[in-house]
């Protein structure tokens, strides 16, 4: 058990937090202040705050913020989805098969886990041009899956290995089939792992800013990001806009983070303690 | 992590394929097909498939708008071991590797110690150290873009304590790389302190209480009794910290697209996508993405070794 701090501990630590928590206090204040004491009082409370900013964002003409968002929401969403499904079940096939042939592919699969983005976009481009789908949500959700398989992968192999292979075994006694074994009786044994790669793959592609940059295209769809990315472009002196975009697209991400914290900080630190 | 994985495998496929009887062909493959296949086939096509094309473009002068395409041999590769623009942004990854694998790392684990008690209070601090982890690249460019514009809080804070002419952090050369060093760094701590605070709850109370009775002080407990236990979570942070610095390019996009001057925070990363979208020329991107890829590769598995070697050591 570990013990209770001091209260100079507390405070020392509190202390620290808040230098480290200003930048966000400053972002967090300028969404709710008018235009011009931003420039002028940047770090000054907002008071009397304001909600003429994430108005102004609402109710853009062009609904940039809501294009933005429904174009992330169905990025996110699909791609976790496809993610979650292909990865288990290629996840489960690894686990459970044996020889030279899953030793290829897990090498493979290891290779897609250092490959930054940046260094394949240029043939993706010409993948995707290739098969009509350069500059659609289907191209970019297509890129998603391929390039983060490898994680859900190893995520979902590594727990498989720790579900007792009896219990496949005795389903197939009874006559189930492969798929019939790992939809009903496997997956739902899966739920950690399952959380794990949803988790982390949701926060990943909803921040996730090259890839659309590149694969939409200019002008042709926006995600949250790109869409921020756009607008200090254009907004250039309108700062109230700008925070109120980014703490808008952020909010979906923040209410899950903060719901699902301790999910969160077990899977980033698997193998952080020895023993 | 990939070590261990590979390891196993290789371990239990041995041990099982001379004990057991080797099942007919075609259900195998119906079953590989089944399983593993549709996954397969996408990460061939955006992933297996790019690389190869990457270092078959490597090879050559492609450039979308002005065919025909001709193999050129290690031209590519020649050319860029001279190219100053190539070469500069080589310095500036290095430079901000460091600073992104050293500062995280030795500040975080200074909070984990820090925050390292129980109670509602170290709960709420923890949280706030890995908010900005979940942050847009963007969102947290931004922010910092305007913190640190030449009249923004930051330098109207230094004017008001007497500091007349406080530096551009992000439009003055000499400056901007490490301002951008310290913003990654912003972003990445929470990391660090989530990683050393997991490693910091798995050194055994005893050993701490028994090395106390000893008359040993905070410093030399640490040091003698958590320090050795810590070194898994040194490995995590470092090979990370340094994978994810090697392939900045987000905040160099937002916040100073390579600039200001020359190059002056123009990454590997940032180089790359500039040579392949901006200026076209896909064979000397092709050969720029083929060498970022080696380096990290290599610096990665040269890492791991080491801090593996270490963690035996200890």
């Amino acid at each position: 058990m570990r013990r209770h701090g001091s209260p100079v501990r507390a405070l020392m630590a509190t202390f620290v937090a808040a230098i480290f928590f200003l930048p966000l206090y400053v972002a967090l204040a300028n969404v709710f202040k008018r235009g011009d004491l931003i420039t002028k009082e940047p770090a000054a409370f907002p008071w009397p705050p304001t909600l003429h900013n994430i108005i102004a964002v609402l109710t853009r003409p062009d609904r940039l913020y809501w294009v933005s968002l429904t174009n992330s929401v169905v990025v996110t969403g699909l791609s976790i989805v496809v993610l979650t499904v292909l990865s288990a079940m290629l996840g489960h096939y690894l686990a459970r098969s044996h020889g030279r042939w899953v030793q290829i592919v897990t090498l493979l699969l290891l290779c897609g886990l250092m490959i930054p983005a940046q260094a394949i976009l240029m043939p993706v481009v010409r993948v995707l041009q290739a098969t009509g789908l350069m500059t659609t949500l289907q191209g970019l959700i297509l890129f998603n899956v391929g390039y983060y398989i490898p994680f859900g992968v190893f995520v979902f192999t590594g727990f498989i290995r720790s579900v007792p292979v009896e219990l496949e075994e005795s389903a197939a006694m009874d006559g189930a089939n492969r798929f019939q074994i790992f939809w009903r009786i496997v997956f739902p044994l899966l739920r950690p792992a399952t959380a794990s790669v949803l988790i982390f793959l949701g926060v990943w592609i909803w921040n996730d800013f090259l890839d659309p940059l590149v694969i939409l295209g200019p002008g042709q769809g926006t995600t949250v990001t790109t869409g921020i990315y756009r607008s200090i472009g254009q907004y250039q002196a309108d700062f109230g806009s700008v925070f109120a975009l980014m703490f808008l697209a952020t909010l979906p991400v923040l209410i899950f983070f903060l719901l699902l914290q301790k999910q969160f900080v077990k899977g980033l630190t698997g193998g952080a303690s020895k023993g | 992590m990939g070590e261990g994985l590979i390891g196993t495998a290789v371990a239990t496929g041995r041990a099982r394929s001379s004990s057991r009887r080797r099942r007919p062909a075609w259900p195998r493959i119906r079953h590989f097909l089944g399983f593993g296949g549709p996954g397969l086939a996408v990460y061939t096509c955006f992933v297996l498939a790019p690389i190869l094309i990457s270092f078959g473009y490597s090879l050559t002068n492609y450039n979308p708008f002005n065919p025909p395409t001709k193999y050129v041999g290690l031209h590519n590769y020649r050319m860029l071991l001279t190219d100053p623009t190539f070469l500069t942004s080589l310095k500036v990854t290095t430079i901000l590797t460091v600073i992104v694998v050293v500062t995280p790392n030795v500040l975080g684990l200074a909070i984990a110690v820090l925050l390292d008690r129980r109670g509602w209070l170290y709960n709420a601090l923890r949280s706030v150290f890995f908010l900005p982890m979940v942050l847009s690249s963007v969102v947290v460019s931004v922010i910092w873009t305007r913190l640190l514009d030449n009249d923004g809080p930051i330098n109207q804070a230094l004017r008001a304590l007497g500091v007349a002419h406080p530096p551009g952090w992000l439009s003055d050369p000499d400056y901007a790389l490490y301002s951008l060093g310290a913003i990654l760094s912003w972003q990445m701590l929470g990391f660090c302190v989530v990683v050393w605070l997991a490693g910091l709850q798995g050194v055994p109370t005893e050993q701490l209480e028994a090395a106390e009775m000893d008359g040993a002080g905070p410093a030399r407990r640490f040091w003698h009794v958590s320090w050795p236990l810590l070194a898994p979570a040194l490995t995590i942070n470092t090979v990370v910290l340094m994978i994810s610095a090697f392939k900045i390019f987000d905040h160099v996009q937002v916040i100073t697209r390579g600039g200001p001057g020359e190059g002056t925070t123009a990454t590997i990363a940032f180089v790359v996508l500039r040579t392949a979208f901006e200026e076209n020329r896909g064979g000397i991107a092709s050969a720029q993405a083929v060498i970022m890829l080696t380096i990290i590769a290599t610096a990665s598995a040269v890492a791991l070794r080491l801090l593996r070697r270490r963690e035996v050591e200890l």
